[in-house]
């Protein structure tokens, strides 16, 4: 019911969208380290926002487009990173929304108590070998995803 | 005896035809009665090809129900059958992503530039730096870490898409499928029409459009017309020979007649002539009826009962008719000349079994009627009025005539389908036309393809994936001279120093040995994107989507499969030859109409001028004017020169005019009736036919 009220919220007006902080830990199989970040993401209607305060950047991700701040100033990122990470962030927006029907498509799931473990079916199996995805009081609190080059990203949201 | 002798010759006829039953060869394929020859290959290889053999359904709106429709739909057409694939995503297949894998040192672009061991080490700390401070995620490719390599994205701009999915512009999703049904196939379209529709049916937001839906529809709607038409024609005979002429002796031996006479042709045109359609077949046997006349001539004027061997008007009215279809039968529109030759035949039999059989066949006399004419002679208009106002009337279409080229216009006007396909159309937003691409091996297709390309850079066919043998040869050579071992070493030596883990590049660069081939052997992955290679004697074809035609098609190897372009120009075509043998025509019928009615010509010529004058005056005003009202209007000058030598050579002008008036309603039996049909080609027919049945029986009327 939260959920449903908070969507209807979400889709109102971007004014409204629900942010979260989160903290983000990427294990980066070539060097053999994580790297950790601290950040604010927010769903709106047809798309996301994501800031890194402590390095002053910011991503905009809104209606197919993506723009990238730094400092406040817009940066140009390569045509392949960001067609990557505009991906990326579907899938983000996907798992947030938690769209049962629409993850089956892309999806195979399997439920174990509060832990959803997705594997792709499509392109995307290319990159990703699982997503696993952790709920709290029936809210979604924990994203990894497993990539193909055994990288791994941890997204826990902290409110 | 000779009472039968109609019957036996149709018996010899019915036992030669069972006899030669296998010499006798009918075409149904209706598109060579209009496309050139030349043209319909063309065609015939694009279907080869795959195209016309694709069906598109569009889900309306990007919504969540629309997209979980599409999943459904796709995943349950996947399991019809006449289906080959099904694509609702951009995204490749499996098996051209392994194409690329597996090709990938040839098809990507190589920067063969020699590198140092301090670019080396530049580049991994740049990449070690942006993996601890980057707040965007970036993968490593361990393959490649120097980005010597890079494939570019191919943009098929035949495709809109939203995410992976492709769209039919702002309208909705779109799924692309590919069948094995080209519209000729009649069961098999049947087959799979019937399927689409029973899966679609619970998907209310869903249309669907293929070019074989017109062949189900449309054959279904065709069969039931031309039923009801032929009923309708019936009824009208039999009122004609039961009611009005009372004689059901006369009406049995008439049809034996009729079916002789159109068995004699049928025979000789489908063993003699090459590709005979049953367009042609069908068309030609309707005309076969216009020989009615001579017969009911001969009835009203009782001459099976006089001891003439020959009436000079039926003759006349014979051979004038007979030159005009034998000229007609030179025209090089297959449908014209096909329906020409034949009618030469029929009439030709049927004169000739109206005039010296039915003499022996002991028909009942017909009994004259002691009736006064109706209209008195002064009241009648004279026929320079009549042929003043045919003059006056043909100024009028002069300046009022329009022609339309359109071929299609004459099909069964299927609204519903023609809205599908105008939906797909208008929303594809796709600027792209294909032609077809052909070359002596396929090496050379490729080549040529790469070099249509590099004209139209734009281009979407088989070079966006498959390098042509010369260049995929010089990046074999640049691999080979490159040193990749030596790369691979300093890369290793390098990344352990900065801090990577240890090995994590040792395949760095491996996959570029051993060489990949230059022989491509599995074209057919790409058939998803709708593109293939056919191989018919000795050339190999392909489809390109090309951007401008007009730029290229001075390139040898490359023909345009536009349909539309191909019909508008052989109907431009068909109109010139039309035209040109018209008049070659006319002038015949002048010369042999002066012979036959010498001081009555301009009476006679009116038959022919007023009918025809009349007809087309009121087309032009109601419509633009398409190749069979021409064809039609070639009859029509064909019924006019019979009767216009009946009534001005007449001795007893009361029966020739009920012979006239009969012989009319003969003919509107035959083909006016065809006003009714809702297929445009049928219906113009019989609109022409109609109209100038109309204006010659005003002619009878009114004119002295």
């Amino acid at each position: 019911m939260i959920q449903k009220v908070l969507l209807s919220l979400l889709l109102a007006s971007s004014v409204f969208a629900q942010t979260y902080s989160f903290t983000e830990l990427r294990y980066s199989d070539a060097i053999n380290r994580s790297t950790q970040l601290e950040g604010k993401i927010s769903f709106t209607k047809n798309g996301l926002n994501i800031s890194y305060p402590q390095s002053a950047r910011e991503i905009d991700y809104d209606n197919d487009t993506l723009n990238y701040y730094e400092n406040g100033k817009i940066v140009q990122l390569p045509e392949m990173q960001s067609s990557k990470m505009m991906q990326y962030f579907d899938i983000l927006r996907l798992l947030h929304k938690g769209d049962e029907s629409e993850l089956e498509g892309m999806f195979e799931i399997e439920d174990r108590s509060n832990v959803k473990i997705l594997k792709p079916l499509g392109a995307i199996k290319n990159y990703i070998n699982l997503i696993e995805l952790r709920k709290y009081d029936n809210e979604l609190k924990y994203i990894k995803l497993f990539l193909q080059n055994n990288d791994t990203i941890s997204i826990n949201i902290n409110d | 005896m000779t009472k039968y002798l109609n019957f036996i010759i149709l018996f010899i006829l019915l036992s030669v035809g069972v006899l030669l039953k296998d010499s006798m060869t009918i075409s149904t394929n209706l598109l060579s009665l209009f496309a050139t020859k030349e043209s319909v290959e063309k065609l015939s290889i694009a279907n080869n090809l795959g195209y016309s053999k694709e069906m598109l359904i569009a889900v309306k709106g990007f919504d969540k129900k629309s997209k979980a429709d599409l999943r459904e739909i796709s995943k349950k057409l996947k399991e019809l059958k006449h289906i080959n694939f099904v694509q609702s995503s951009i995204v490749p297949t499996e098996e051209i992503q392994d194409y690329y894998k597996n090709n990938y040192s040839i098809l990507a672009k190589f920067n063969d530039a020699n590198i140092t061991k301090e670019q080396v080490l530049q580049k991994l700390q740049a990449l070690y730096d942006e993996q601890l401070s980057s707040v965007f995620y970036s993968s490593i490719d361990k393959n490649d870490p120097l980005a010597l390599f890079k494939l570019e994205n191919i943009k098929y701009s035949g495709i809109s898409h939203k995410g992976e999915f492709i769209t039919l512009g702002d309208y909705g999703f779109l799924i692309r499928v590919m069948t094995d049904v080209s519209p000729s196939q009649m069961s098999e379209a049947k087959e799979l029409y019937e399927d689409v529709h029973t899966l679609l049916k619970e998907y209310p937001k869903v249309v669907a459009f293929a070019p074989f839906f017109y062949t189900v529809e449309n054959s279904s709607k065709i069969k039931a017309d031309v039923q009801w038409i032929i009923i309708l024609s019936t009824v009208i005979l039999l009122l004609i020979y039961y009611i009005l002429i009372k004689n059901i002796r006369l009406l049995s031996q008439t049809v034996v007649a009729l079916i002789s006479s159109m068995l004699f042709a049928s025979l000789i045109s489908t063993i003699f002539i090459d590709n005979f359609n049953i367009l042609s077949l069908a068309f030609g046997m309707s005309l076969t009826a216009v020989s009615i006349d001579y017969l009911l001539h001969y009835h009203f004027h009782n001459f099976y009962e006089a001891s003439k061997k020959i009436d000079k008007n039926v003759l006349y009215g014979y051979l004038t008719t007979l030159s005009a279809f034998a000229v007609f039968s030179f025209i090089p529109i297959p449908l014209i000349s096909q329906i020409s030759s034949f009618a030469v035949l029929s009439l030709s039999f049927a004169y000739v079994l109206f005039t010296f059989v039915f003499p022996y066949l002991g028909l009942k006399r017909y009994e004259e009627s002691n009736k006064i004419e109706s209209v008195r002679q002064e009241r009648k208009i004279p026929a320079l009025i009549v042929f003043v106002l045919s003059l006056a009337l043909f100024t009028y279409s002069a300046f009022n005539f329009k022609l339309d080229s359109n071929i299609r216009n004459l099909d069964y006007q299927n609204l519903k389908l023609l809205e599908a396909e105008r939906l797909f159309k208008s929303n594809s937003g796709s600027k792209l036309t294909p032609v077809i691409v052909e070359a002596t091996t396929q090496n050379k297709l490729i080549e040529n393809l790469h070099e249509l390309k590099s004209i139209l850079p734009d281009t979407f066919s088989l070079a966006s994936f498959v390098k042509d043998q010369k260049s995929c040869e010089v990046r074999q050579e640049e691999l080979k001279a490159y040193d990749f071992a030596r790369l691979n070493r300093l890369i290793n030596e390098e990344a352990s120093k900065i801090g990577f883990k240890e090995s994590y590049f040792k395949n760095a660069y491996t996959f570029v040995s051993p060489l990949i081939s230059c022989d491509v052997k599995e074209l057919d992955i790409f058939k998803t994107y709708g593109l293939s290679i056919y191989h018919d004697k000795n050339i190999h074809y392909t489809i390109a989507l090309v951007s401008d035609v007009k730029k290229i098609k001075n390139l040898s190897f490359i023909s345009s499969i536009d349909v539309k372009e191909m019909f508008d120009r052989a109907t431009q075509k068909m109109y010139d030859d039309l035209l040109y043998f018209g008049s070659f025509v006319f002038v015949i019928i002048f010369v042999l109409l002066l012979f036959s009615v010498r001081a009555h010509f301009i009476y006679a010529i009116n038959y022919i001028l007023f009918p025809l004058s009349f007809t087309m005056a009121v087309l032009v005003s109601m419509d633009a004017i398409n190749i069979m009202h021409l064809f039609s209007l070639i009859i029509l000058i064909a019924i006019g020169i019979d009767y216009g030598i009946y009534m001005s050579n007449s001795k007893k002008p009361t029966n020739t005019m009920l012979a006239v008036k009969y012989s009319l309603l003969s003919t509107i039996a035959a083909f006016g009736v065809l006003i009714f049909s809702t297929i445009v080609a049928l219906n113009s027919i019989g609109i022409v036919i109609a109209l100038g049945c109309g204006a010659i029986f005003i002619l009878v009327k009114v004119m002295r």
